[in-house]
């Protein structure tokens, strides 16, 4: 690990989102290397690959929602894009 | 996932089930009694009261689940030796008859066959010293992890329960599931929004059937009380924690079941008849669903916490998890399981859920608990009617 990198969790092996675990706002990578986008706040989730409009978005290894535009992976995850 | 040995050691009983602990109780049966058993646990600093609100007077469905529960605790897997304390001397006939099988030490006395209070408190302080020497003779066996039952509860929630506590627990419990153990989980209200993953990970339609019934009947008598749950949830501060569905909110919590399937619902305090996962029909404060849980005979419980919660139960060990480092600072002596390096980034998930299995594993073979440290914990059994 790097500070250059924020710490997030993925709940499930399943899950195509990941959360979020610290303030770093102006990094733009996550741990393990995957571009995240700026500004995503803690506890907020971000896409680990590309989920179509319609398709699940998958936490906890369960849909919580579908999204309602394509999200783009490291994209963050949340009422504006899924429902 | 978590990796559990072949066996653990444990005390087995003769009714085939297998303690964690070899304690030694004084069992209130009804509360009138409950003050001679404070007194005569006092005397040694092993032998725990077990005093509920236990009461006369009840009506008949409230009667039954009190006495199956005060039975069930009298008898549970991690008692080594049980004094019974009555009021009555026809109710210590009927404990006498009933611990007649039980396998272990035992004794019932009535406080009306005794003669003043001061006899009464060395009458019971006799029995239990002699139960105690009794129950030494016993001693922990190999025992596989099929004999394990756990209850499983959070309180104090938080994104740090949601993301970390809760899900290392799941994985503990999928662990504990392909043993051939079995898990309890119970505070049906708080599957409200969990209705779609629930169904999913039933067994059976019919499994999925009784589940659903059992959220929808909880649902409505909030609705009852004029509490509404789906519509405003989650609510504007949940959306800012980063919430964005009622299904999400709900697994936070529902995530401490683990992956495996619900094998079925069970009453308040009901034994599961074969092992595996199951919900248990119970109110949500945790001092009553953890009753529930250790009367169906769960020997431990493994507690997600976020801010601090001071649950426990007198008859089981309570692991407390937590992963929130501001927590673990503040109640380090109350906290046993600490993941809060998840969140500094130190470790993966998976990690803490291995420790997390290792710590359980330490604890079902002695370990105390701080929970047992602190003898938190009390036994509430839920009433549906207004008693006589």
């Amino acid at each position: 690990m790097t500070p250059q990198e924020r710490i997030h969790v993925v709940v499930d092996p399943r899950d195509n989102v990941t959360t979020v675990l610290d303030q770093g706002t102006g990094l733009d990578r996550l741990q393990g290397g995957l571009e995240v986008a700026l500004g995503v706040p803690f506890g907020h989730k971000v896409a680990l690959r590309p989920i179509a409009r319609g398709e699940p978005v998958i936490k906890y290894g369960v849909a919580i929602g579908r999204a309602t535009h394509d999200i783009a992976s490291g994209a963050h995850v949340h009422v504006h894009n899924c429902a | 996932m978590a990796v559990l040995p072949s066996h653990f050691l444990g005390f087995p009983r003769s009714d085939g089930r297998v303690g964690v602990r070899n304690y030694l109780v004084v069992v209130s049966a009804v509360a009138l009694v409950n003050r001679w058993a404070e007194l005569i646990a006092a005397s040694l600093p092993d032998a725990r009261a077990i005093a509920g609100e236990f009461m006369r007077g009840l009506r008949k469905p409230d009667a039954a689940r009190q006495a199956r529960v005060c039975e069930a605790l009298a008898t549970h897997p991690n008692v080594g030796a049980c004094l019974v304390l009555c009021h009555d001397a026809a109710s210590a006939r009927l404990w006498r008859e009933y611990l007649a099988d039980c396998g272990r030490p035992h004794a019932v006395l009535a406080l009306m066959e005794q003669n003043g209070m001061e006899a009464a408190i060395q009458a019971g302080q006799r029995a239990l010293a002699q139960l105690d020497e009794m129950r030494r003779s016993v001693a922990r066996q190999r025992s596989p992890f099929s004999a394990l039952t756990l209850a499983l509860e959070c309180g104090g929630s938080d994104p740090t329960s949601a993301l970390i506590a809760n899900p290392a627990i799941g994985r503990v419990v999928d662990a504990v599931i392909d043993a051939g153990g079995s898990a309890i989980v119970s505070e049906t209200v708080e599957f409200v929004g969990a209705e779609a993953p629930v169904r999913a990970l039933c067994r059976s339609p019919r499994v999925a059937k009784d589940l659903l019934a059992a959220i929808a009947a909880a649902e409505q008598r909030m609705e009852e009380d004029g509490e509404r749950y789906r519509g405003v949830n989650p609510t504007a501060e949940n959306i800012e924690a980063g919430l964005t569905t009622l299904v999400e909110k709900s697994m936070g919590a529902v995530a401490k079941v683990g992956s495996r399937s619900f094998a079925g619902l069970l009453e308040f305090g009901e034994k599961p008849a074969t092992p595996g996962l199951y919900l248990m029909d119970t109110p949500f404060f945790s001092p009553c669903s953890i009753t529930g849980m250790i009367a169906a005979g769960a020997q431990l419980t493994l507690f997600g916490m976020g801010v601090f919660n001071p649950s426990g139960n007198p008859l089981a060990p309570t692991v407390k998890v937590c992963g929130n480092p501001m927590t673990v600072a503040r109640w380090n002596d109350a906290i046993d399981a600490d993941l809060s390096d998840v969140l500094a980034g130190g470790a993966t998930l998976d990690q803490a859920a291995q420790r997390l299995g290792a710590f359980l594993v330490e604890t079902v073979e002695g370990r105390e608990t701080r929970a047992e440290r602190w003898r938190e914990g009390q036994f509430i059994v839920p009433k549906t009617l207004t008693p006589l």
